[in-house]
């Protein structure tokens, strides 16, 4: 398991907004901000809900499925920390609830992915504090 | 015109790793970075939603490199076909090199004044008749339409200001950070309907001398990426006639587009001679 001084890939800002994604993702749960009066998601997370302007949020574990909702592959180097992985995929996931994450397809060969794939949550411990979501085709 | 940089090295005094952008840097954490990596994310999906092929983004390249082999102030001189193009190195899948704007160092200037003085001055005035803005500044997770931009509402605006519409701009600078930019573009501002922007741009329409002649420049493709300022003076000469060999005949009516961020910030000027 990687530690913290030999994961050099960024790393996200876990913030007080962002804490409870975080705590969650850790315990390889998928947690999304959802408000608790409109029952609106939202993803990045924010203080009111952009529906109904309401300030009360809950976070609800989901059920980690969704399709892909649109993906890239990089080539180009942009981060140290990413040069032994070009080239890679990032996708957006389109959960089946509704929001949408930023996350790596896994499992699965370049030329394969599609956009309306069906794929499931898994989670990858980076470092001690820090688990990412990665998403593996259905 | 706001932009987004990318810087390449960490920031100076900085104890952890590079935090690039993106919602709370997540994305920067799943290997997400900059304006070209949030638009070519766009471009697949309206390729998925649409047909939308990697030779129409190509057309859009080859079009602009076209009008910039004989601009003597262009970056981009060397010949380039499709098929130059298709084998060019990819940046960000479905992004090649050829995809995305140049890296420029440069400065240009625009005198606006009242019409009454123009009409005095050396150069025959060419007239604002037309200005809009229209901004979606949602993360691109939250945005209700994806694809989205503003761009339609900045148009609409400057349209019925103008008095014109779509059908009567003859010659047009469509802000080109990448190529997909003037695909969308096209569709959000009614030049053709939503999802019709590929084959809008097939068998020469965009090129000088076609129906709706694109960045006759070489634009931010193939002269020069100075943000915002690339494509005014071009539109501005092109309306005066002034364009020697680039020159497209007798347009009297253009339109010039500009963004910000990573299509989030969008404003229009129409433009008569």
């Amino acid at each position: 398991m990687a530690t913290e001084t030999e994961y050099n890939k960024p790393l996200p800002d876990i913030n007080e907004l962002t804490k409870p994604y975080w705590d969650a993702a850790k315990r390889h749960e998928l947690v999304i901000q959802r408000c608790s009066d409109c029952g609106h998601y939202r993803n990045p997370p924010s203080p009111n809900c952009p529906r109904c302007l309401s300030p009360n949020a809950h976070w609800p574990k989901l059920s980690g499925r969704g399709k892909v909702f649109s993906w890239v592959v990089f080539h180009r180097v942009y981060a140290p920390g990413f040069a032994n992985e070009v080239p890679y995929n990032v996708a957006v996931v389109e959960l089946d609830e509704g929001p949408k994450v930023i996350s790596n397809i896994i499992d699965c060969k370049l030329e394969d992915i599609k956009v309306g794939m069906p794929v499931e949550v898994t989670f990858e411990d980076v470092t001690d504090e820090v688990s990412l979501t990665r998403f593996r085709p259905v | 015109c706001a932009f987004i940089e990318l810087s390449l090295s960490p920031p100076p005094g900085s104890e952890t790793p590079y935090q690039g952008r993106g919602a709370q840097g997540e994305g920067a954490a799943h290997g997400l970075f900059g304006a070209m990596g949030g638009i070519s994310m766009v471009a697949r999906r309206h390729m998925a939603l649409y047909g939308t092929k990697q030779e129409h983004l190509g057309a859009v390249a080859v079009a602009f490199r076209k009008n910039a082999i004989i601009n003597p102030i262009a970056q981009m001189r060397k010949p380039m076909t499709m098929e130059d193009y298709m084998n060019s190195r990819w940046i960000i899948e479905p992004f090649h090199i050829n995809d995305c704007a140049l890296v420029s160092d440069g400065g240009r200037a625009l005198i606006v004044t009242s019409a009454e003085r123009a009409r005095a001055l050396r150069q025959p005035p060419v007239y604002i008749m037309g200005m809009g803005q229209g901004h979606n500044v949602s993360d691109p997770l939250r945005k209700e339409d994806f694809l989205d931009t503003g761009a339609g509402r900045s148009a609409e605006t400057a349209f019925k200001m103008a008095g014109v519409t779509p059908k009567d701009i003859q010659v047009a600078h469509l802000y080109d950070a990448a190529t997909y930019n003037v695909i969308t573009q096209l569709e959000e501002y009614g030049f053709c309907k939503r999802g019709e922007g590929g084959p809008f741009v097939e068998g020469g329409r965009i090129e000088r001398g076609g129906k709706l002649p694109l960045n006759p420049s070489g634009g931010q493709l193939s002269e020069v990426y100075i943000q915002g300022w690339t494509g005014p003076p071009e539109i501005v000469r092109q309306l005066r006639g002034d364009c020697g060999e680039r020159q497209n005949k007798g347009v009297e009516l253009g339109l010039v587009s500009n963004q910000g961020g990573s299509m989030n910030f969008h404003s229009t000027l129409i433009l008569r001679r």
